[in-house]
């Protein structure tokens, strides 16, 4: 008998007013003794959803409509709160996304071990606990804002572990952390699970992780598992066209040739009846059956598929593919460089108690901007990258040192000055939910800047909306202009915050993460797409990312930045291939990497 | 301590700003309070005789020369706590009228304030640990249909009710002529008697918005990320509600509660419009409608400084309350 045993699990989600949705449907599956199994899906695929019904933590209106879970001969389903209260924390305990939220704000960090503790009538060490996970037993007396997000992490992954469980679930422990940091807390609990002998369910979107962390790997797509099967095996030989997808979606920033692939289109809309394979309309290589079989998990190679062809996937048929491609690119740059920024510095003060301190958040940079060309800023969280976006923006001005653009000062510009440079400069934002107003059409969004900038009137500037829609791929663009955000998926609210971007006819582009909360598989969608504008239109485009991979393959320069400082800096393919700052390898090296579990 | 100081620097700036203000708008509003007395005095029709009305004014003490030496005249009265005499309770100090009423509206008022803190706290917090239940359904709806009723109307009923169809206590006033203020037993359970409507109404509508609050608060909470790991931790039910749930709501709650302290001091003007009760509120209307300028700049500064006053401990708890914040106090 396997430690979980998951059996036709389903959850669905009954809000009062809308339709219900089969978050996860009919999913089995089993973890043994000490197994560490990853869970891998993108957003809305259900993963996180099955994850709290095996802990039994659905809040409504979510409930399991469906199946059991057993965790160690109980049948967690079915028992009662107080019935299950024994088997929580003590035999299987979790720790969730990386957020300030999973510790309770008004008490000390200790105070929430001792809570686990009394509750269990447990004895426990929790400086030890702390010494553990490389942290101070000293962090024991703060509380949870006094620490940084890594040591959050840490501190939940300790509090987790003090009862020593069976089984811990991990839900996207390292998602939000920098890379670096991600690093340490991956190796942290790769060690001790190696000396304690837990079970792990290891759920996230990032391949990188899941790879490189698990023994078997789950698939999941639309509240179903698509695929089951060895890490090892699963990246030698996929069996779903979705997996391989996904791992197309992967690669390694220092390879020689670098492509991705993506997958085009979105998942299903579950509140609706689904038949046939549910992954059809995205798959690359769907045949007739597709249409009306819907296709058990069978076994197929060393695992498991949900697959008509069982497995046996055709060569032909890849997912489509983005590589940059682009002259030699350690020839000078042509062309006068658009934006200058010379010796730039950019100081906070910040007022704690008695002093002031000054933080220094970018010192002496410099580097241009050049037309059709792609600069990237690559660094941690906090090494400056979106202070010098905003310095370049205008909307901060330089402490010392110039931005110019042209032979205008950007630094000394003001009001209305400053309002006729922004129509030269525009930007990407990371959150594509954010960005838009969720009460405007993307008609409106589109006419606006459109009217104020370019002085168009009504008509012309619906028809040049249009226009913009076509060009970042919307089409047909009189589908969308009427649309609102929530309308739309994260992949076409971006393309619509690129399309508004674009509209003042910019020569300057600032990117700041533009694909870091979107699907990995429509990632280099969206890479390739703007490839193609800065290209096409010969902008000059800031690029802001801590992801090293995507600025091999969007960037022709890179910037490498630490504490405000560049540490080093060149073309794309040399710093990125042949790195030579101490930093940038320490950068390189935390990615994680597929090939570590071959 | 610097935040202190800093509190404090602000909270004397804003005193400053509310005693300006204070001495600047009765003389922005139209009339002169002695021509009214004349004119009351002597029946409305008739004319109004300067010499008269001179002579008013020299009673009372009104005030002379230009608006500057008048406002610094006035800051000096005032930081000696002089606020002169009233023209209609002639000739009591303001100060002895004021700590007259004083009493009446801070128990009344302070005693029905806290208890609706406690009972809507705790009944809120009590609906959201039974949420999506009956339980909380009831107190809910509840209280958000007994919210949309009009205060005055549910006063009137109340004195119908209790005062007027079954005679249990007084419709009107503090005490009745039977008794008179003192420290005997006959005054003061008479007091209580009479008290007793106005307190009834106040605590039928007074717990509404910290149930509404606390709940929403609460329900939030518990719906937060450290609340689901206490879930998962296996804590007790009473633990989760308590430390990971009430612990946090009630914050914004206290704050809330802090500063309607300060509302005390200027007392509930339609509670005791309607129960005529002898508290502050009551005076505050009766000086604007007598235009008795003493009174009235006197009672104003006394709720500024009670509003501002309550500000001030409200940040103060809030530092001590949230650990968030508290390092910035304590720095």
């Amino acid at each position: 008998m396997a430690l979980l045993e998951v059996r036709e699990l389903s959850v669905t989600y009954r809000p009062r007013d809308a339709a219900h949705v089969h978050a996860v449907d009919r999913v089995g599956f089993d973890v043994d003794e000490g197994e560490f199994v990853g869970l891998l899906g993108e957003s809305g695929c259900g993963k996180s959803t099955l994850g709290n019904a095996v802990l039994r933590l659905l809040d409504k209106p979510a409930a399991i409509s469906g199946g059991s879970v057993v965790f160690d001969g109980v049948d967690v389903t079915h028992a009662s709160e107080e019935d299950l209260r024994p088997l929580r924390w003590a035999r299987i305990s979790t720790v969730f996304q990386s957020s300030m939220n999973a510790l309770n704000p008004v008490i000390t960090v200790g105070a929430q071990f001792d809570d686990a503790f009394r509750a269990h009538d447990a004895q426990g060490d929790a400086a030890a606990l702390m010494e553990m996970v490389a942290l101070d037993p000293d962090v024991l007396r703060r509380y949870p804002h006094e620490l940084s997000g890594g040591m959050r992490q840490r501190a939940a992954l300790a509090l987790a572990l003090a009862l020593r469980p069976k089984f811990v679930l991990l839900d996207e422990p390292t998602t939000g952390l920098d890379v670096v940091v991600q690093r340490t807390i991956l190796d942290r609990l790769r060690e001790l699970r190696a000396e304690l002998g837990f079970a792990v369910l290891f759920i996230s979107h990032d391949l990188g992780t899941v790879m490189e962390m698990a023994d078997r790997v789950m698939v999941m797509y639309a509240g179903e598992i698509v695929e089951d099967q060895p890490a090892a095996a699963m990246l030698t030989r996929p069996l779903h066209p979705y997996t391989r997808g996904l791992l197309g979606s992967y690669a390694d920033p220092r390879a020689a040739e670098v492509s991705v692939d993506y997958v085009p289109g979105r998942p299903p809309d579950l509140s609706r009846e689904q038949t046939g394979c549910r992954f059809r309309e995205r798959c690359p290589v769907a045949v007739a059956a597709c249409a009306t079989t819907h296709p058990p998990l069978a076994p197929a190679g060393p695992g498991a598929v949900r697959c008509v062809l069982g497995g046996d996937l055709p060569e032909a048929g890849q997912a489509r593919a983005f590589s940059p491609d682009r002259p030699e690119l350690t020839t000078t740059a042509p062309g006068e460089p658009v934006v200058s920024v010379r010796e730039v510095v950019k100081d906070y003060r910040v007022r704690r108690g008695w002093r002031t301190t000054v933080t220094r958040a970018v010192d002496r940079v410099s580097f241009d901007l050049r037309p059709g060309r792609v600069t990237a800023l690559v660094g941690q969280s906090g090494s400056g990258k979106t202070t010098l976006a905003r310095l370049v923006t205008g909307i901060e001005r330089p402490t010392s040192g110039t931005v110019a653009f042209g032979d205008l000062d950007v630094g000394g510009l003001r009001g209305r000055r400053l309002t006729r440079y922004r129509r030269h400069v525009q930007i990407v934002f990371q959150d594509p939910f954010a960005a838009l107003n969720p009460t405007r059409t993307v008609g409106y969004a589109l006419a606006r800047p459109l009217r104020n900038h370019l002085g168009l009137g009504e008509r012309a500037a619906v028809e040049k909306a249009a226009e913009l829609l076509e060009a970042v791929g919307l089409h047909p663009a009189e589908q969308y202009l009427d649309k609102l955000p929530h309308q739309l998926s994260g992949g076409q609210r971006q393309r619509v915050v690129i399309a508004r971007a674009l509209a003042p006819e910019p020569s300057v582009l600032v990117a700041d993460e533009p694909i870091s909360m979107l699907d990995v598989s429509i990632r280099a969608e969206i890479l390739q797409l703007l490839d193609r504008l800065a290209r096409d239109r010969g902008i000059a485009m800031l690029y802001i990312t801590h992801d090293l991979l995507s600025a091999r393959l969007l960037a022709d320069e890179v910037i490498v930045l630490r504490d405000g400082r560049v540490v080093e800096s060149g073309p794309a393919l040399r710093v990125i291939r042949h790195a030579e700052h101490a930093y940038t390898k320490l950068l390189l090296d935390s990615i994680p990497t597929l090939t570590r579990t071959l | 301590m610097r935040y202190f100081l800093r509190r404090a620097g602000f909270f004397a700036a804003t005193l400053w700003a509310a005693v300006t203000l204070n001495f600047l708008i009765p003389r922005l509003q139209p009339g002169d309070p002695a021509e009214a007395i004349v004119a009351r005095l002597s029946g409305r029709s008739q004319a109004i005789d300067p010499a008269q009305v001179a002579a008013v004014r020299t009673m009372l003490g009104a005030p002379d020369g230009t608006l500057l030496t008048q406002y610094v005249n006035y800051l000096g009265a005032v930081l000696r706590g002089e606020f002169g005499v009233s023209y209609t309770y002639f000739p009591y100090p303001v100060t002895h009228m004021i700590g007259q009423a004083l009493w009446w509206t801070v128990i009344l008022v302070g005693v029905t304030h806290v208890l609706s803190f406690a009972v809507g706290t705790l009944l809120g917090a009590w609906a959201a640990h039974r949420r999506n239940t009956r339980a909380d359904s009831v107190i809910t709806l509840g209280s958000t249909f007994v919210g949309t009723l009009p205060f005055f109307w549910l006063a009137l009923m109340l004195i119908y009710l209790f005062a007027i169809t079954l005679n249990w206590f007084p419709a009107r006033g503090g005490y009745g002529p039977g008794s008179n203020p003192g420290w005997s037993w006959i005054f003061f359970s008479d007091a209580f008697q009479h008290s007793v409507l106005p307190a009834l109404a106040l605590l039928i509508v007074g717990p509404i918005g910290w149930i509404i609050g606390m709940r929403n608060n609460m329900v939030q909470t518990l719906g937060e990320d450290y609340a689901r790991l206490a879930r998962a931790k296996g804590l007790p039910q009473r633990r989760i509600a308590l430390t990971y749930g009430a612990r946090i709501a009630i914050l914004p709650n206290v704050t809330g509660f802090a500063m309607a302290l300060g509302g005390i001091l200027g007392g509930t003007v339609l509670v005791e419009s309607i129960f005529n009760y002898p508290g502050l509120g009551r005076m505050m209307l009766d000086s604007v409608t007598n235009r008795d300028y003493p009174l009235m700049q006197a009672l104003f500064l006394f709720i500024t400084i009670g509003v501002l006053l309550a500000n001030f401990l409200a940040d103060m708890l809030y530092g001590v309350l949230d650990p968030r914040v508290r390092r910035e106090v304590a720095a």
